[in-house]
């Protein structure tokens, strides 16, 4: 059993990978713009926010918690900051979403290579000794016998999707901001005949989905693996990008997408060793969270509603 | 990326006498060459950074590809697998499809070449062998793209999401492959051998054809260049002479218009990933049948195999503007950019990552100045229509729309 709670504290990380990374895809999906770029963004947040954590946590001597604090929010920030070229290609040039969102993930590996170069003076790693955030145990249930393993030892990283959830929910629903972002993917048209400007509230969206994933990706490299090491995101990106599908675009429902694809991230790393999994050739078993993402994309995709002008460019007047 | 429609024939009289399929060249040329203008300064501007001189960087760059030892060769080796993995991406592009699993299908289709390279032998005898495992390597292909390909088809599965998914299970799938069923077994007692399948018989490999045009072995320039070659032009005849190249850019175009047209939308994408996935089969040949080929063995599939290829022909096709000859010249100009990493941290003192950053740059401002030019081609197009029709209305003036601010 304490293998299954194992799993869980693994699948948490995940899950928080995943959750961060999804809600920056649904504001800037909720705004109209389709980012599969997100795994490139994330690409970013690991590779800036490893060095936030290493120059100003172990170079500048700030320890714990400044330097991986400023990881995180080096992550976020260039993460946005790289989110504003697919901004300025899908809402200003109005370029097909995939067709950006594709070469950002292009871009990102190449420039991942180049700030690493220039970081740590090697393309693919980077240096030792990075601080991260002291772990922490969740009271009382870390407590659970058994099962208690999946809630000690924590990034308190862990804890920001359930932190955000609600403000996220109230900002998308409860805010006139959130209504006529939403408005902007649902039907531009009506939104600019109200009088509201239609590519501002996407360029925020856009702006907002890099930073999360910036975030999301420095968590990663900053928190997780504690080094930045080249393709450490794994098509995270993509499996967020499908959470989010399967959530139906809804910041609470998210919770529970995210949790099952991290849980499917789990399986190989934590219950390699379950006798039914060991006489599974370990690379079948490698194999889970990409055919879990599969099957619950081909049996979900029908069943959800994305907002209905995603990925369609609106045409109207510049601003 | 909407296929570009076929220009009609120019219509007699247009306004400035000008053909449209010349204004249309030009004005593609013209947003190439913008895009290359701006990669290029951008890139000074980070070479200047970096405290080097941009024309010698940019030199180092182009005599690293052109005048150096073989540098030709090199050039056109390392274009050959880009040629086809970018025609397999540009030929979903036509239906308006993102075949991002050109990456999984050709490492797949390695491992089910490497089988038949080292399981037909006695069966096909002589130079047939050859053709025999590049077959089987289109066909690992198309059966590792026929699964996104109907997904997408019967569940409308985001192709896009699905063959990254692929990419990463065709990662594990080549692991077990040398791990397991294809895994050597000839290696010299006692020596350590890194994980790779059995050598292949000799005439297993494809030809050289680098001695021929007077350049040295070391590059492994076969006849697999020509091929690719020659598939461009097959690709660019299917899509612009046959049935199903119609179909794909009708559907391309306007997925609605095309079904009304009568065009089975499901049918033609599934037909293009399999094409596709035919395509990006061939991927993987030169390095496992020509790269890894010795005197006297046919090569063999490494584990420490060369990855990305898959990736790198989506930037290729949008830089050939998803046009099958303009995708070759796309491969060959960015192999030779690609030639130029090796030789800059020698001849300079940029890190050779700095290339990777040049074609990212190229890369996006292409795919902006293309779009760009073409929508201005296409208004331009729609203006003359309703012109010659003489379809004449009087505008309405857009309405003014108060600002109402927060």
């Amino acid at each position: 059993m304490s293998k299954l709670g194992f799993a869980v504290s693994i699948a948490f990380t995940y899950f928080t990978i995943i959750y961060l990374t999804g809600i920056g895809g649904l504001f800037s999906e909720r705004s109209g713009i389709v980012n599969i770029g997100l795994e490139g963004l994330m690409i970013i947040g690991t590779v800036t926010g490893s060095f936030g954590a290493y120059y100003f946590g172990a170079k500048l001597g700030w320890g714990v918690p400044a330097g991986p604090l400023m990881g995180l929010l080096l992550g976020l920030l260039c993460g946005a900051a790289f989110a504003s070229i697919h901004a300025l290609a899908t809402v200003t040039f109005k370029i097909d979403h995939i067709v950006s969102g594709v070469v950002i993930n292009l871009v990102a590996v190449g420039l991942a290579r180049f700030l690493s170069t220039i970081f740590f003076g090697q393309a693919t790693q980077s240096d030792p000794g990075q601080p991260h955030l002291h772990v922490i145990s969740i009271p009382l249930l870390s407590k659970i016998p058994e099962f208690g393993l999946a809630f000690q030892g924590l990034s308190p990283v862990v804890l920001l999707p359930f932190l955000i959830v609600f403000p996220v929910w109230w900002v998308l629903y409860r805010t006139r901001w959130g209504l006529r972002l939403r408005s902007a993917g649902e039907n531009p048209e009506a939104t600019r005949s109200l009088g509201v400007a239609v590519a501002p509230l996407r360029w925020e969206g856009v702006l907002l989905s890099g930073a999360f994933a910036g975030l999301s990706g420095a968590f990663l490299s900053v928190e997780i693996v504690n080094n930045w090491r080249e393709g450490q995101t794994l098509g995270l990106g993509f499996i967020a990008l499908a959470a989010l599908i399967l959530s139906n675009w809804s910041p609470t429902r998210l919770l529970g997408a995210a949790f099952l694809f991290g849980f499917a991230q789990a399986i190989p790393l934590a219950l390699r060793d379950w006798p039914i999994i060991r006489s599974i050739p370990p690379q079948f078993v490698n194999m889970t969270p990409y055919v879990v993402t599969i099957v619950v994309l081909a049996g979900f995709i029908g069943k959800v509603r994305p907002p209905a002008a995603a990925g369609r460019a609106y045409e109207g007047t510049t601003t | 990326m909407a296929a570009t429609v076929t220009a009609p024939p120019a219509a007699e009289g247009v306004s400035r006498g000008r053909p449209e399929w010349l204004e249309r060249a030009v004005g593609q040329a013209l947003a190439l060459l913008l895009a290359l203008v701006i990669a290029l300064v951008l890139g000074s501007v980070i070479i200047v950074l970096y405290g080097e001189s941009p024309i010698d960087v940019y030199r180092a760059i182009l005599e690293a590809a052109t005048t150096a030892k073989d540098g030709p060769a090199w050039v056109l080796a390392a274009a050959t697998p880009l040629i086809f993995s970018a025609l397999a991406v540009s030929i979903c592009f036509k239906g308006g499809l993102f075949n991002i699993g050109v990456e999984g299908q050709y490492l797949v289709a390695m491992v089910t070449a490497a089988w038949a390279a080292l399981h037909l032998d006695g069966i096909l005898p002589g130079p047939l062998l050859m053709w025999g495992v590049l077959v089987f390597g289109m066909l690992g292909g198309i059966a590792y793209a026929a699964v996104p390909g109907v997904l997408k088809v019967k569940t409308g599965a985001h192709e896009v999401v699905t063959t990254i998914m692929m990419n990463g299970i065709a990662v594990s799938l080549v692991a077990w492959a040398l791990n397991g069923p294809l895994k050597y077994t000839n290696a010299p007692a006692g020596e350590n051998v890194d994980l790779r399948t059995d050598i292949f018989p000799s005439n297993a490999r494809v030809p050289e054809l680098g001695h021929l045009l007077g350049f040295g072995p070391a590059p492994h320039l076969s006849w697999l260049f020509p091929m690719a070659v020659v598939a461009a032009v097959i690709v660019w005849f299917i899509v612009k002479r046959m049935r199903l190249g119609y179909e794909a850019r009708a559907v391309g175009a306007s997925a609605g218009s095309a079904q009304a047209g009568g065009i089975s939308i499901g049918s033609v994408q599934v037909k293009l990933f399999l094409l596709s996935g035919a395509l990006a089969g061939l991927v993987g040949m030169q390095q496992i049948l020509s790269n890894n080929a010795s005197s006297t063995g046919g090569g063999y599939l490494p584990q420490n195999y060369e990855a990305t290829l898959g990736f790198t022909g989506i930037a290729v096709a949008f830089l050939g503007q998803n046009n099958p000859i303009g995708i070759v010249f796309a491969a060959i100009f960015w192999a030779a950019l690609s030639r130029g990493e090796s030789i800059l941290p020698i001849e300079t003192e940029m890190p050779r990552e700095f290339v990777i950053i040049l074609q990212g740059i190229l890369i996006m401002s292409v795919v902006i100045t293309y779009t760009l030019a073409r929508r201005r081609l296409d208004r331009r197009q729609t203006g003359r229509v309703i012109a010659e029709e003489e379809a004449v209305h009087e505008p309405e003036p857009p309405p003014t729309i108060q600002e109402v601010t927060a």
